[in-house]
């Protein structure tokens, strides 16, 4: 009975964060900052794939801009010079990321720690120069401009508001499919090789291949985000891909808890809030605030501020709860 | 080959740069019987168990499972033909609950992969039903099923040790090792071990430790086998290798002429 009234609840509060979700981009709600959501959809998309690998399975990608970034060039490309149908340059740009994930992942997962960051942003930097090469061979020397819209039929994604709705969806999927791989075989292999790789392997699980694949997983997700990102803004620079891209992102799946799937939305939001338009005021300083918050959230509450928020609400609940049960 | 041995070495060596950890050792470990594998520090056990295990490749030598060559089986597939083992350092999965520890070690015998797991489809959930019974069967053999939902690290090293052994036996193995189980442990633990591990063998699972603790094992072991620098010195049974004048001069570091 308790438990059904609790479910209830349950049930309750998502109706109530969906439709919140729902009306936001309405100009009588948050309209003006739908934009905003666009960009905290498209970044939650990528940091829940750095989520699985960091914070599940402990491997560190500082290059995750890179597969951001193929994501958005090979849709500009595709759809810019050869005209194809920009689901189809989606569909092709994930699978080409997929696979170029997968082929790096064998040779890169042979490296550990510092080793392996160092070899990820690497891979960051080099990408980041083929996509400034890219520009003047595609493109004008600051990036590709003139991508199309997506569309279904003759509804296309062609405002913000009709864009918000789909990159959100896209989010929602991306969520929903971490979560069940989370809670399953795979997501406790995932975490099991984040424990000890030595107890792993002895109980048959093969941590190379798992940790290829979690990082195609988190390659095609971000390869997803990079064309809706490219799609959205109908123009595609290298300068979003960069190496500060990446710790962005590094920093967002940090933020949001590094083990907690719903979190990164938490860590994208904030996260770009911050580095987009409040620490815009603080002009030259931004870099030392920016700086400085991190070391804050580093040394109090290194689980991510998300996790810790969930404690402290959970503690204020409890002593609630006591305070409401006692005569 | 002899038919009652379930592993078998021929001629295993393994050396680490100049550093010889294991010289052409054969060893015969019989089918269902509890073998225990004594030695000084150095003497090279915990090198056997890594290579039976695939940590490390055989320098030279031959390891035989079950009659097959197992040189070249990579590490990870040795639990699903049925050889697993536990860890000196425990190495529990420390992000995980008590019940979690035991069904990762469900791995090599459920099969539903990435795919169905995104998409939670019906084979998912089926198999992870069976997976969870599996687990808690495996939890309440070694007593700790009333701790299920606990952090695996918030127990106590005994337990820990007993937790280890549950995820090792929920592959389903018919080969266990157990390195230096009862390290760590106190009198009633020991005891509590020595149970279980004659347990496991009524299971009909073949058990191999290396273990310092000479009163546990002279209490379990059916065969000693002893190795020193590398090279077995004596086989018998407790009785028969605690009168072994090679293996009293091993332990007090005489020499032998």
């Amino acid at each position: 009975m308790l438990a059904r009234l609790k479910r209830n609840w349950l049930y309750l509060a998502i109706a109530a964060v969906i439709a919140f979700f729902i009306v936001i981009p309405f100009g009588w709600f948050l309209g003006q900052y739908t934009t905003l959501m666009i960009f905290i959809g498209i970044y939650t998309i990528v940091t829940v794939g750095l989520c699985l690998l960091m914070g599940y399975t402990g491997q560190v990608s500082l290059g995750q801009a890179a597969f951001f970034g193929m994501g958005a060039y090979i849709s500009a490309i595709l759809t810019t010079t050869s005209g194809f149908n920009p689901w189809l340059a989606m569909l092709i740009a994930a699978v080409i990321t997929g696979a170029f994930a997968y082929i790096i992942g064998y040779p890169i997962f042979r490296l550990k720690g510092n080793y392996l960051a160092m070899a990820t942003l690497g891979l960051g930097l080099i990408m980041w120069i083929l996509f400034k090469q890219l520009n003047q061979s595609f493109g004008e020397p600051d990036g590709i401009s003139g991508i199309p819209y997506l569309s279904i039929g003759g509804f296309a994604f062609d405002s913000s508001f009709r864009m918000y709705f789909l990159v959100w969806a896209f989010c929602l999927a991306v969520l929903l499919i971490s979560q069940n791989i989370v809670r399953s075989r795979t997501g406790r292999a995932l975490r099991a090789i984040h424990g000890s790789e030595a107890a792993s392997e002895s109980i048959g699980i093969n941590v190379v291949r798992v940790k290829v694949k979690i990082l195609v997983l988190g390659a095609v997700y971000a390869s997803l985000a990079g064309s809706l990102f490219a799609h959205h803004l109908r123009y595609v620079g290298a300068q979003p891909f960069d190496f500060l891209a990446s710790v962005k992102l590094v920093v967002m799946a940090v933020i949001g808890g590094l083990a907690s799937i719903w979190g990164a939305i938490f860590g994208a939001g904030t996260t770009h809030i911050l580095s987009d338009e409040i620490l815009l005021r603080f002009g030259d300083w931004d870099v030392v605030v920016y700086g400085l918050i991190l070391v804050l959230v580093m040394i109090f509450m290194p689980e991510g501020l998300f996790v810790k928020l969930k404690e402290v609400f959970e503690r204020l609940r409890l002593r609630y709860r006591r305070k409401g049960v006692e005569p | 080959m002899s038919r009652s041995a379930i592993l078998e070495t021929r001629g295993l060596s393994k050396a680490f740069g100049g550093l010889v950890a294991l010289d052409k050792v054969d060893l015969s470990i019989d089918t269902g019987k509890i073998t225990a594998v004594i030695g000084p520090n150095g003497a090279g056990k915990t090198t056997l168990f890594n290579l039976i295990t695939g940590v490390y490749p055989v320098s030279s030598g031959e390891i035989y499972f079950q009659g097959a060559l197992l040189n070249k089986v990579p590490a990870h597939k040795r639990a699903s033909l049925g050889i697993v083992r536990t860890f000196q350092h425990v190495y529990l999965f420390g992000n995980m609950t008590v019940l979690e520890n035991v069904m990762s070690g469900r791995h090599p015998r459920s099969s539903y992969g990435f795919l169905e797991a995104a998409l939670r489809l019906p084979k998912a959930r089926r198999e992870e039903e069976t997976i969870s019974l599996n687990a808690t069967k495996y939890l309440n053999l070694v007593g700790l099923g009333t701790y299920a939902e606990h952090d695996a690290l918030s127990l106590p090293l005994g337990q820990q040790k007993l937790l280890a052994i549950a995820r090792a036996l929920a592959t389903e193995p018919r080969l266990i090792l157990l390195d230096e189980p009862g390290a760590g442990l106190n009198t009633l633990e020991k005891r509590q071990l020595s149970d279980l591990i004659r347990n496991i063998r009524e299971m009909g699972i073949s058990v191999v430790l290396v273990e310092h603790d000479m009163p546990l094992v002279m209490g379990i072991a059916e065969w000693v086998i002893v190795l020193d620098s590398g090279q077995k010195i004596a086989e018998g049974t407790a009785a028969q290798v605690q009168k072994d004048p090679k293996v009293i001069a091993a332990y007090l570091g005489e020499e032998v002429e």
